[in-house]
């Protein structure tokens, strides 16, 4: 069954993302100028220093939770609260925002190693796999 | 350009008593007859506080949340001989008038700000935040990430992992700052705050409670500006905008949000408006900071270097930032129990106190205040000064 989630932003930069993580691949924008990975992704130019040659590097998917939090306000209509989100460091060093899947925040501890994975959703634009990350 | 521009007068609107009445409202209430007369009062007690009239205003800047057409409320203020008129903007504007003073643009500037949070029915949070703020409050709606309460949330969280802080610590903010706003005229929430009372609270993103988010209610605030030559002339201690800074995380933000809580761009920011004033931290007597969030306070009481970082929450436990210690922070009780007024209620207390006129909450002999507004990724500090010293 498909997880119904909030829309994702879309256009040039944000398509690719998403188009990655379909084939089970998380890629970020690597600038080839000052080596900054771009996430959020960009849709031309690098947010550090606006090169425009950025490739789609594929990351380990591999990092550690450095922060979370549990919603316990609704912000989205159709949501159950509460509900968990986690902020892994990537191997690579983005920070990226996102959710646990096999464990609860309760069960979280500082710069506890996970492992992404993808889980079948959709929006009103349609069908994506949304990275969340596990224990390894 | 530094303390070429004072503030001469200051006005802001009932907000105790529109909370009360705004908390019986079912559904939004009709948000423009509410602006009419939030502007009105504050502006015409502005003008009352500086003993000035319609006709010496010729410059305004007018902030109006959830509104875009703003014709209405120019024509309300009815201005004989107005030559300058902006719209939109934050607390930057402040100096942007002390510019439009400085090269003779304008004579006497009015900062106008109105928000119909309560009225409106504002929600910090959620699928209707689009494209606006820094992608930070709309890129993560797939994870159901979300809100200004999130922000603060996941700073506290690595606080707490970082330097073995517990949420009692935090609470010491929240509760120092009621018992500022217990002190304060027209403050929002003066009900004394209790540990047990903040611990019991309910989350609102987890690890963040009730009491560590700011308010939400109705109000507005004018500021009335003029060169320093001319403040002299009217009947308050003028307060003279003696220095400012600004620094933005350009990449990376989530990074500098989190882990370095903005010390970065705090730091570089706070240096540029005290080098500008020709001041050093050990000048200020007094800091009024962006309190959006407590954890917020304590990133600004950090990362303009009043506290060694991780040292913060111990500073307000002890009483340092509270009325009578040695750096009184948010004396009116700040967003969090006075009025949420997106800072700008902050700078008028930061004027009360530099005019000495802060009643059972002034701070003693006080010269020169930090009033800071800080967002997730910005830092823009000012240094206020009493007229006659470092103007």
């Amino acid at each position: 069954m498909r997880d119904r989630r909030p829309n994702r932003v879309r256009g040039p930069g944000h398509d690719e993302f998403w188009s990655y993580t379909a084939r089970g691949e998380l890629r970020l924008q690597r600038c080839k100028e000052c080596q900054h990975l771009n996430w959020p992704a960009v849709p031309e130019a690098c947010e550090r220093c606006g090169a425009t040659h950025l490739v789609w590097e594929r990351l380990s998917g591999r990092g550690t939770v450095i922060s979370w939090c549990t919603f316990y306000q609704q912000y989205y209509p159709d949501v159950a609260i509460p509900y968990d989100t986690i902020v892994v460091q990537l191997e690579e060093g983005p920070l990226f925002i996102s959710n646990p899947e096999g464990f609860t925040n309760n069960q979280v501890t500082y710069e506890v190693p996970v492992l992404v994975t993808y889980i079948d959703a959709e929006d009103d634009a349609g069908q994506f796999r949304l990275p969340v990350f596990q224990l390894p | 350009m530094r303390g070429r521009a004072a503030i001469v007068g200051v006005g802001e609107t009932d907000y105790a008593t529109d909370y009360r009445l705004s908390r019986g409202l079912q559904e939004p209430g009709d948000v423009r007859a509410k602006l009419d007369d939030l502007i009105s009062l504050a502006f015409q007690r502005a003008l009352d506080d500086a003993a000035l009239t319609r006709s010496d205003i010729d410059g305004v800047t007018l902030m109006v949340e959830m509104e875009s057409e703003f014709d209405r409320y120019v024509k309300l203020l009815a201005l004989p001989t107005l030559r300058v008129l902006r719209t939109g903007g934050w607390l930057e504007q402040v100096p942007c008038a002390a510019q439009l003073l400085a090269d003779g643009s304008c004579d006497t500037v009015a900062l106008i700000f109105a928000a119909p949070f309560r009225t409106g029915a504002r929600v910090f949070g959620g699928s209707t935040w689009q494209g606006a703020g820094g992608d930070s409050y709309w890129y993560y709606h797939p994870w159901r990430w979300s809100s200004q309460a999130a922000h603060w949330a996941l700073m506290w969280q690595y606080y707490m992992s970082e330097y073995g802080a517990t949420e009692a610590d935090l609470g010491h903010v929240a509760l120092t700052l009621r018992r500022h706003a217990s002190l304060t005229e027209n403050a929002v929430m003066t009900t004394p705050l209790t540990m047990a009372d903040y611990l019991a609270s309910r989350y609102v993103v987890k690890p963040l409670h009730l009491f560590d988010i700011c308010l939400l209610n109705d109000g507005a605030v004018c500021i009335l500006m003029q060169r320093a030559d001319a403040a002299s002339a009217r009947p308050h201690a003028p307060v003279v905008l003696s220095g400012w800074g600004s620094a933005t995380v350009h990449h990376a933000k989530l990074d500098f949000m989190i882990r370095d809580r903005l010390r970065t761009q705090l730091m570089a920011a706070g240096d540029q408006a005290l080098s500008m004033a020709a001041l050093s931290r050990s000048d200020i007597g007094h800091l009024m900071v962006y309190d959006a969030s407590t954890i917020h306070l304590v990133n600004q009481l950090e990362g303009f270097g009043f506290a060694q970082p991780g040292e913060g929450l111990a500073f307000v436990r002890t009483g340092e930032t509270a009325i009578g210690g040695s750096l009184p922070v948010n004396t009116n009780g700040g967003m969090l129990s006075h009025s949420y007024m997106a800072g700008w209620n902050n700078l008028v207390e930061a004027v009360k106190q530099l005019r000495h006129e802060a009643g059972p909450r002034q701070v003693n002999d006080l010269h020169a205040t930090l009033f800071a507004a800080t967002t997730t990724d910005s830092a823009y500090p000012m240094i206020l000064t009493r007229a006659g010293r470092n103007a």
